[in-house]
């Protein structure tokens, strides 16, 4: 029993860490500039598949964080190029980045086709069976959760120690305060794009090396960041990691306790719960301003 | 307090549901109108005859099927064509989505005419277009989907109604799961594997093995020691082969096609779990799905129809497989070896198709259909997959390809094939067609 429970924290903290990494671009991006960024999942996704083509030429150390830049730099070229445009219209934004989302599939499939690509950024396992744990975990799952934890904590750090990263923090508390304080808007905006991006390609190489990579392989961590976003309190980050935690546990108790075909059920419901009783979250701010 | 009025956070300006409404709709209709207009181009009236196939044209099966039905028309228009008519081929994209399927149907036999339909992969899909077909009186050959309920809902409930549909390939999930079951049998004989975990995609095509596979294991002394459907919407692989370990199976008996066993077979490879990985794998029947995960799916097994073409099912297998290959090395894309278990069938339906209409001696089946089903119904064909012959109106699935049975009366036209190397595949089931034994994994031995 004791064995059990050991192999139900350890799956559920493997998995939450990458449902972090998916969902804090997701948040970050609509507190600070109220952009529902359809496109986030394609940027996994595009993580994922930069990942796979780099590493049959070089090597995976290196190939991880150019794949991070890419994306980084990609996430930055959207919104320059299409986002900033119409940001003032949450519908037509909505439409671009869902447009964005459905092309990049397009051009997936017709670059590579619909068949799944494996990649591999380390290879292994440790076979936990002799500490009681009955799970022989691959390295690259450790390597999902430090690099989650050490993106949440340089994330940390930035935003409430750095003059650059309070802007940010201080665009997504009001606009017009932060406009006040002298804060450049566009500029926090900019940051706030390369940096979700170069979490979501983060997520796309952790993704595509344990699931490997297709070309419809952004649905379902963009339906994930977005109940995690509505749960932990949109625009929040704290809410985010700790919301990331709260549904990768709860598949995990649903696939031990109820099913494996039962896995995104409870999550489901949780969803509806807060949607109806805490529509505002779990650190959710109320919109008192403007 | 949730932002009732509906304002655009943070911008400080107020919401504008009117406007955002009719953009939405307006963009929404574009965005359907090209995504419909675009399932349309091509093609124009005929009057010949004309030969319609149906695939998901964004899956490598789909493009496997297409090609065979390119080689298949090709090769018999030159051979004296169908009843001496050249035929002309046109492949519509269902995709896997029913209603896409339906209306690229419609099209092909209101505007193209066609007097044959052949393809379908999914079992939605070809289930959303048997009324369509049996409405106009088009004989309609399906080659990729494995549901009894195709037959049984359709030809078998309503003969009169449904006699247009005949079923070339794979044999149905029926027949699937005794022919499955008689495999693990052979695992057991050869490894001494007794202890079973049993999973499947939670989908339509599963029901079949889901409802037979427990008793079919139990009567051949095999114990089934965990069983569970998986969400084909995502699965985190960790905890599942934790509970597979947990049980101590021997093997793994897997039914997938909308999963992907990407995940599952790199986490058995690197954490060497000591058990095989046995059944169906849709994806892993792609030539090179072992090079795309460098090696993981190395000692899986697979079913499929025609066995990827390694093994000399009939005589025509091989020189069948040899001539795709040569025809489509240079293609740019997969598959490019070999077409997967839908390419095999859709050519041999259509070769079917040139042996009744030269019987019948004419080519116009809607007008004729009596004629066609009767001639139908006396094939006996040697095909690239196996010998094609159908069941009658009386049982119990008429229309639907015969199950082919060795000496002990086990089924033989549904082998099994096994990664043995990133690039090669055996055929390990049944005898007939063996070509190697089945391995082990290393990590076992």
């Amino acid at each position: 029993m004791l064995g059990d429970i050991g192999t139900l924290v350890l799956q559920g903290t493997m998995i939450s860490a990458v449902y972090a990494l998916i969902a804090i671009g997701f948040t970050m991006i609509f507190g600070v500039g109220g952009t529902l960024n359809l496109a986030h999942g394609a940027l996994i996704m595009g993580g994922a598949y930069v990942f796979a083509l780099l590493s049959r030429s070089v090597h995976a150390a290196v190939a991880f964080p150019v794949t991070i830049a890419v994306i980084a730099l990609l996430s930055w070229g959207l919104y320059q190029v299409l986002v900033r445009w119409v940001e003032e219209n949450v519908v037509i934004t909505f439409l671009a980045t869902v447009v964005v989302a459905i092309a990049s599939t397009e051009f997936v499939l017709y670059q590579f086709g619909g068949s799944p690509i494996g990649m591999t950024l380390i290879s292994g396992a440790v076979n936990l069976e002799p500490y009681g744990i009955n799970a022989r975990t691959r390295y690259v799952q450790f390597v999902g959760f430090v690099v989650s934890w050490l993106a949440i904590g340089l994330l940390w750090y930035y935003i409430t120690h750095t003059d650059d990263g309070r802007s940010v923090l201080a665009a997504s508390m009001s606009e017009r305060g932060a406009q006040l304080t002298g804060v450049d808007l566009h500029a926090v905006r900019s940051k706030t794009w390369l940096i979700a991006g170069a979490l979501a390609g983060t997520a796309g190489v952790i993704l595509g090396s344990t699931g490997g990579a297709t070309p419809l392989m952004w649905l379902n961590p963009l339906a994930l960041a977005f109940i995690i976003v509505v749960i932990g309190g949109i625009g929040s980050i704290k809410g985010s990691v700790i919301a990331a935690y709260v549904i990768g546990f709860l598949e995990q108790f649903t696939v031990t306790f109820v099913g494996h075909g039962f896995r995104g059920i409870l999550s489901l419901v949780v969803l509806v719960v807060f949607l109806l009783y805490m529509p505002q979250g779990l650190y959710g701010r109320e919109f008192a301003h403007d | 307090m949730p932002n009732k009025d509906n304002n655009i956070l943070g911008t400080g300006r107020s919401g504008k549901g009117r406007v955002g409404r009719r953009k939405f709709l307006g963009a929404a209709g574009a965005g359907a109108l090209t995504t419909t207009v675009a399932g349309c181009l091509g093609g124009g009236g005929s009057d010949g005859l004309t030969i319609g196939h149906l695939a998901p044209m964004g899956n490598v099966l789909g493009v496997g099927s297409k090609r065979t039905a390119e080689m298949a028309v090709e090769e018999l228009n030159e051979d004296g064509g169908f009843n001496g008519e050249e035929a002309e081929l046109i492949t519509k994209d269902t995709r896997t989505d029913p209603s896409e399927a339906q209306s690229v149907t419609e099209e092909l036999i209101q505007q193209e005419n066609v007097d044959l339909l052949v393809g379908t992969f999914n079992s939605e899909t070809t289930q959303s277009i048997l009324d369509l077909t049996s409405e106009f009186d088009v004989p309609f050959m399906i080659t990729g989907s494995a549901a009894p309920s195709l037959i049984t809902d359709s030809v078998g409930s309503d003969y009169e109604q449904y006699k247009n549909v005949f079923r070339i390939g794979p044999i149905n999930s029926d027949f699937q799961a005794e022919s499955i079951a008689d495999y693990c049998a052979y695992l057991n004989e050869r490894h001494d594997w007794s202890r079973v975990a049993f999973l499947r995609d939670q989908a339509e095509w599963t029901t079949p093995f889901g409802d037979q596979i427990p008793d079919l294991l139990s009567e051949r002394g095999l114990e089934l020691v965990y069983e569970d459907a998986l969400s084909i919407e995502g699965t985190d692989f960790g905890p599942v082969m934790s509970d597979i370990n947990d049980s101590d199976a021997d093997f793994v008996l897997r039914f997938f096609a909308h999963i992907d066993g990407g995940d599952m077979l790199t986490r058995w490879q690197e954490g060497q779990y000591e058990f095989g990985i046995e059944g169906v794998h849709v994806p892993g029947m792609h030539p090179s799905y072992n090079q795309l995960y460098s090696g993981a799916a190395t000692y899986e097994t697979t079913s499929q129809s025609g066995a990827a073409g390694v093994t000399p099912i009939t005589e025509r297998t091989q020189p069948f497989v040899e001539s795709y290959a040569e025809r489509y090395q240079d293609a740019e894309d997969a598959p490019i070896q070999a077409p997967m278990y839908m390419g095999f069938n859709t050519y041999d339906g259509i070769s079917v198709f040139k042996e009744v209409v030269d019987a019948m001696g004419t080519t116009s089946t809607r007008d004729n259909l009596d004629d066609f089903v009767g001639e139908m119904l006396d094939v006996d064909f040697t095909g690239v997959a196996g010998q094609v012959s159908f069941y009658g109106e009386g049982s119990e699935y008429p229309h639907d390809v015969q199950e082919e049975r060795g000496g002990d009366d086990t089924i033989t036209n549904y082998p099994v094939t096994q990664w043995v190397s990133e690039t090669e595949l055996e055929c390990v089931y049944p005898e007939q067609h063996r070509t190697a034994d089945h391995q082990m994994p290393t990590w076992m031995q």
